[in-house]
C-alpha cells in the first residue's frame, strides 16, 4: 500500500519536472518566471525526495511485497545493509541515481539567486533530463512493482560480494561524480540557449565541477579498492570495461577543469570548455548505458535487458546531438578573445588538453572496438593491458614532462620563460640520481618504469621545492593546483614500484609444513569448518615470518552463502607501509595439501592514497574562496 | 593567396597531420595488442603463431581436471573439439568441472598455457558464440 505512495509521488514528480523545463526552455526570462521555475522545482525535488526517502523506509522494515526488495534484501541483514541493498541491483541503483541528479538540481537552485541569468534556463535541462531518466525508471526498470496478495516471508538476500561497508559506499560516491556535472553540462547549454556571450557561466560552475570531480575521484578509488580486497583481484586496475568507463568521464572532467581555468582566466579556449562539459557529461551516461544494458560482460552488468539499452542509447543519442547541434548553432557567438602565447600558461593548458583528449579516444576505442569488430566480422576479440598500457606510458610521462616544465608559466604571458631555471636544474638533477639508484638498485632495465618514476620525481621534487619557496618567502601558491599535481607524481611513482616489484606466486601447502617464497616462511597452522550467520566457511590459519624476525597471521576463508549457494573467496591481507602480503586460498588436492596464492604489492596503498590526495586538493579549493584555480 | 589565409591553410595541414598520425598510431597499437577470441572449433580452422595471446572459451569437459602441486590441468571442450589447458594459480571460485570458462594465454604444441582463467559471476553465464543444446 505504502508502496503505491511512493510510486506515485515518483510519477507526480516526473510531471512536475516537465512542467519546469518546458516551461523555463519556452519562456523568456523574468523575475517572475524565474521565481515560479526555482520554487517549483523545488517542489517536484520534495515530491520525488519523499519517494525516495519512503523507498529506503519499506527497505528498512523489510516490506517484501515490493518485488525489488524481496529480490535484494533479507531480514536478516544489518540496517546499513538493507539500506545499501537499494543499490545492489539495477532499479534501485538507477532511482539513486535520478535522486542524486535531482539533489545536485536541487543544491544548485538554493544556492543560486533567483537574478542568476542563466539559473532558469540551467533548471531546465537539469528537469528536462531528469524526467528522461524518470520515465527509463518507470517503464523500463519499475523499482515499485509488487508481489500480492501473497508476499514472500523473507528476502532472497543481496549479493555477498556486496556485503562490504566499501560497496555500500562506492556506487553513491561514484553516481554523485556522474550526475554532479550536469551543472555544468547545463550550465554550458542555458548559456548557449541564451546566446549572450558576456553571461560568465565558466565562474558560475567552477566548484560545482569540481566537487563533481572529487565525488568521481574518491568513487573510483572506492571502487579500486574494493575490488582488491573483496573481490580478490589483487590489484589496483584492470582495465575492465566497466572500470573504462568510469575512467573516460574522470579524464574528460580533469581535462574540463584545465581548460575551464583558462577560460576563467581569460575567456580563451571558450569553445573548447563547452564542447568538454558536453562530453564529460555524454560520457557519464555512456557508461551508464554501457554497465546498464548488459552489452558487456562485467561484474556490474546486472541484467541484460535490450530494452533498456535501447532506451538509454535512444535518450544518450538525443542529448548529445540536442547540445551538439546548439553549439554549432551559437558557434560564431564564443568567438575566443585573442591568440594564445607560446610559452603561457594557456598554452600548456592547451596542450595538456590534447593528451587528455588522445587518453579518452584510446581508452574509448578499446571500449567500443571489440563490439563493432564482433557486428562487422562475426569474430570475439578484447583488448586488454598491453593496449592501454602502450597508450597511457607514452603519454603520461609525456605531459608529466610538460607539467614540469609550466611550473613557471604565467598566465597570458611569453615573456621571462626560461627553460633553466634554479627550480628546473636542481629538480632534474635529484630525479636523475635517485633514478639511476633505483636502477642500480633493483636491477631494472625497464625503461617505461624508470621513466615513469623519474618523471614522478621530477614533478614531486619540483613542487617540493614551490611549496618550500611560497612557505620561505610568502610567495603566493595554489593549494588546489600543487597538492593534485604533487599527488600526481606521487601515482606515478607508486604505480612504477609497484609494477616493477609485485609479485605473485601459486604454492600448494599441506598442514603443518613450511613454504618459503621470497624472503617469508609461510607456515600453514589449521584448517576449520566455521559457521557465520549467513554462509559456511573453510578458514585457513597461516602464520608468516619475514627476514626481518617479524611474524604475523592471516587467515584467508572460502564461504558458501546459503541462500544463494554462492562462494566467495575472503583475503587476507597483511598491511605494512610499503607492501602489502596478500593471501587467498583455492581448492584442496588430492594428497591434502591445498594452493594458496601469495601476492607481495608494493606500494599499493600509495597508489589510492595519491588518488585520494588528488580529491583532497579539490576540497581545498572548494572550500577556499579564491576564485581562480590552476 | 594572400599570407594570412596561407597561414590557417599551413596551421589547418599541420593539425590534419598530428591528428592522422596519432589515430594511425593509436589503431596499429590497438591492432597489434587485441586478444582474440576463439572455441575448440573455430580453432581448429585458424592458425595461430604461438607468441601470439588469445582467449578460448568453451566448458570445462566433465572428469578432465587434474591437479599437480600448485598446477592445474583440463580440458576446454565445445563439445565437438576441445584442447588441453594448463594453469598455475587459483582457479576462481565458479570454476568448476561441465560449467562456462573463459582463458587468456598462449597455444604451444597444441597446448593451451593460460595466464588467466575466467568464470563467470553470473552462474547462468555461457561463453559467448556457444548456444549448446546439454546446457541446463
Amino acid at each position: 500500500m505504502i508502496i503505491e505512495i511512493s510510486h506515485f509521488l515518483s510519477i507526480l514528480s516526473t510531471g512536475l519536472f516537465f512542467l519546469v523545463g518546458s516551461f523555463s526552455l519556452s519562456t523568456s526570462n523574468t523575475p517572475y518566471t524565474s521565481n515560479l521555475i526555482s520554487r517549483t522545482y523545488s517542489h517536484a525535488f520534495l515530491f520525488l525526495l519523499s519517494s525516495f526517502l519512503i523507498y529506503i523506509w519499506l527497505a528498512i522494515t523489510d516490506n517484501f511485497s515490493v518485488q525489488y526488495i524481496a529480490n535484494h534484501s533479507n531480514s536478516a541483514l544489518p540496517i546499513f545493509y538493507k539500506i545499501s541493498s537499494i543499490w545492489s541491483a539495477h532499479e534501485g541503483s538507477m532511482f539513486l541515481w535520478i535522486f542524486f541528479l535531482a539533489l545536485w538540481g536541487f543544491i544548485f537552485n538554493i544556492n543560486i539567486k533567483n537574478t542568476e541569468v542563466l539559473k532558469p534556463k540551467t533548471i531546465g535541462v537539469i528537469s528536462l533530463i531528469i524526467v528522461g531518466f524518470l520515465l527509463f525508471l518507470l517503464i523500463t526498470s519499475n523499482p515499485f512493482i509488487t508481489i500480492l496478495p501473497i508476499a514472500p516471508l523473507n528476502g532472497a538476500d543481496i549479493n555477498p560480494v556486496l556485503q562490504d561497508p566499501a560497496l555500500a559506499i562506492h556506487p553513491p560516491t561514484l553516481y554523485l561524480g556522474y550526475v554532479g556535472f550536469v551543472i555544468p553540462f547545463a550550465c554550458s547549454l542555458a548559456f548557449l540557449i541564451n546566446g549572450d556571450p558576456s553571461a560568465k557561466w565558466e565562474q558560475l560552475v567552477n566548484k560545482w565541477s569540481v566537487s563533481a570531480w572529487v565525488f568521481l575521484t574518491v568513487g573510483i578509488t572506492l571502487g579500486s579498492w574494493w575490488a582488491y580486497y573483496e573481490l580478490g583481484w589483487g590489484g589496483y586496475w584492470f582495465w575492465d570495461p566497466v572500470e573504462n568507463v568510469a575512467l573516460m568521464p574522470w579524464l574528460a572532467a580533469t581535462a574540463f577543469l584545465h581548460s575551464l581555468s583558462v577560460s576563467i582566466k581569460s575567456s580563451q579556449l571558450r569553445t573548447w570548455t563547452i564542447l568538454l562539459s558536453i562530453t564529460v557529461f555524454s560520457l557519464s551516461l555512456f557508461g551508464a548505458f554501457i554497465v546498464r544494458s548488459g552489452i558487456i560482460d562485467s561484474v556490474h552488468s546486472f541484467a541484460n535487458d535490450p530494452q533498456r539499452g535501447l532506451y538509454l542509447l535512444a535518450f544518450i543519442a538525443v542529448i548529445i546531438a540536442a547540445s551538439l547541434s546548439l553549439f554549432i548553432l551559437r558557434f560564431s557567438l564564443i568567438k575566443p578573445s585573442g591568440n594564445i602565447k607560446t610559452f603561457s600558461k594557456q598554452s600548456f593548458i592547451s596542450i595538456n588538453n590534447i593528451f587528455f583528449g588522445t587518453l579518452i579516444f584510446s581508452v574509448m576505442l578499446g571500449v567500443v572496438y571489440p563490439l563493432i569488430y564482433e557486428y562487422l566480422y562475426d569474430q570475439k576479440i578484447s583488448v586488454g593491458a598491453p593496449f592501454y598500457n602502450a597508450i597511457f606510458i607514452p603519454i603520461v610521462i609525456l605531459a608529466s614532462l610538460f607539467l614540469f616544465f609550466s611550473v613557471d608559466s604565467k598566465w597570458s604571458r611569453s615573456i621571462n620563460f626560461k627553460i633553466f631555471t634554479k627550480p628546473i636544474v636542481l629538480s632534474l638533477i635529484f630525479s636523475v640520481i635517485i633514478t639511476f639508484a633505483i636502477h642500480f638498485v633493483f636491477k631494472t632495465n625497464n625503461v617505461a618504469i624508470l621513466l615513469s618514476i623519474f618523471v614522478g620525481l621530477l614533478v614531486i621534487i619540483r613542487y617540493l621545492i614551490e611549496v618550500s619557496i611560497s612557505l620561505i618567502f610568502k610567495k603566493y601558491l595554489n593549494p588546489f593546483s600543487a597538492i593534485a599535481h604533487f599527488a600526481l607524481g606521487l601515482l606515478l611513482v607508486s604505480i612504477s614500484f609497484n609494477s616493477l616489484l609485485s609479485t605473485e606466486r601459486a604454492l600448494n601447502i599441506k598442514i603443518n609444513e613450511f613454504e618459503e617464497y621470497k624472503d617469508l616462511t609461510i607456515y600453514f597452522k589449521d584448517i576449520r569448518v566455521r559457521k557465520g550467520s549467513n554462509f559456511d566457511a573453510v578458514k585457513a590459519e597461516f602464520n608468516i615470518k619475514d627476514k626481518n624476525g617479524n611474524s604475523f597471521d592471516l587467515s584467508p576463508e572460502k564461504r558458501r552463502y546459503f541462500t544463494r549457494g554462492q562462494i566467495t573467496t575472503e583475503t587476507a591481507i597483511h598491511v605494512s607501509p610499503l607492501k602489502d602480503i596478500y593471501l587467498t586460498i583455492g581448492d584442496q588436492l588430492e594428497d591434502g595439501s591445498w594452493i594458496v596464492n601469495v601476492q607481495i604489492n608494493f606500494l599499493i596503498r600509495w597508489i589510492w592514497f595519491s588518488a585520494c590526495l588528488m580529491a583532497f586538493a579539490g576540497i581545498v579549493l572548494v572550500s577556499t574562496n579564491r576564485k581562480s584555480n590552476i | 593567396m594572400n599570407p594570412i589565409r596561407k597561414k590557417r591553410l599551413y596551421s589547418i595541414l599541420l593539425v590534419f597531420l598530428f591528428s592522422v598520425s596519432g589515430i594511425s598510431l593509436i589503431l596499429y597499437s590497438l591492432n597489434s595488442n587485441l586478444d582474440y577470441f576463439f572455441t575448440p572449433t573455430e580453432l581448429k580452422n585458424v592458425d595461430i603463431p604461438s607468441e601470439k595471446r588469445i582467449k578460448i572459451g568453451g566448458m570445462v569437459l566433465e572428469d578432465s581436471v587434474q591437479r599437480y602441486k600448485s598446477e592445474i590441468s583440463f580440458i576446454i571442450t565445445d563439445y565437438e573439439n576441445s584442447i588441453n589447458v594448463v594453469f598455475e594459480g587459483i582457479v576462481p571460485d565458479l570454476f568448476k568441472e561441465g560449467s562456462g570458462v573463459v582463458a587468456l594465454g598462449f597455444i604451444k604444441n597444441e597446448i593451451f598455457y593460460a595466464q588467466e582463467v575466467l568464470a563467470k559471476h553470473d552462474e547462468n553465464y555461457m561463453p559467448p558464440n556457444l548456444n549448446l543444446e546439454n546446457d541446463n
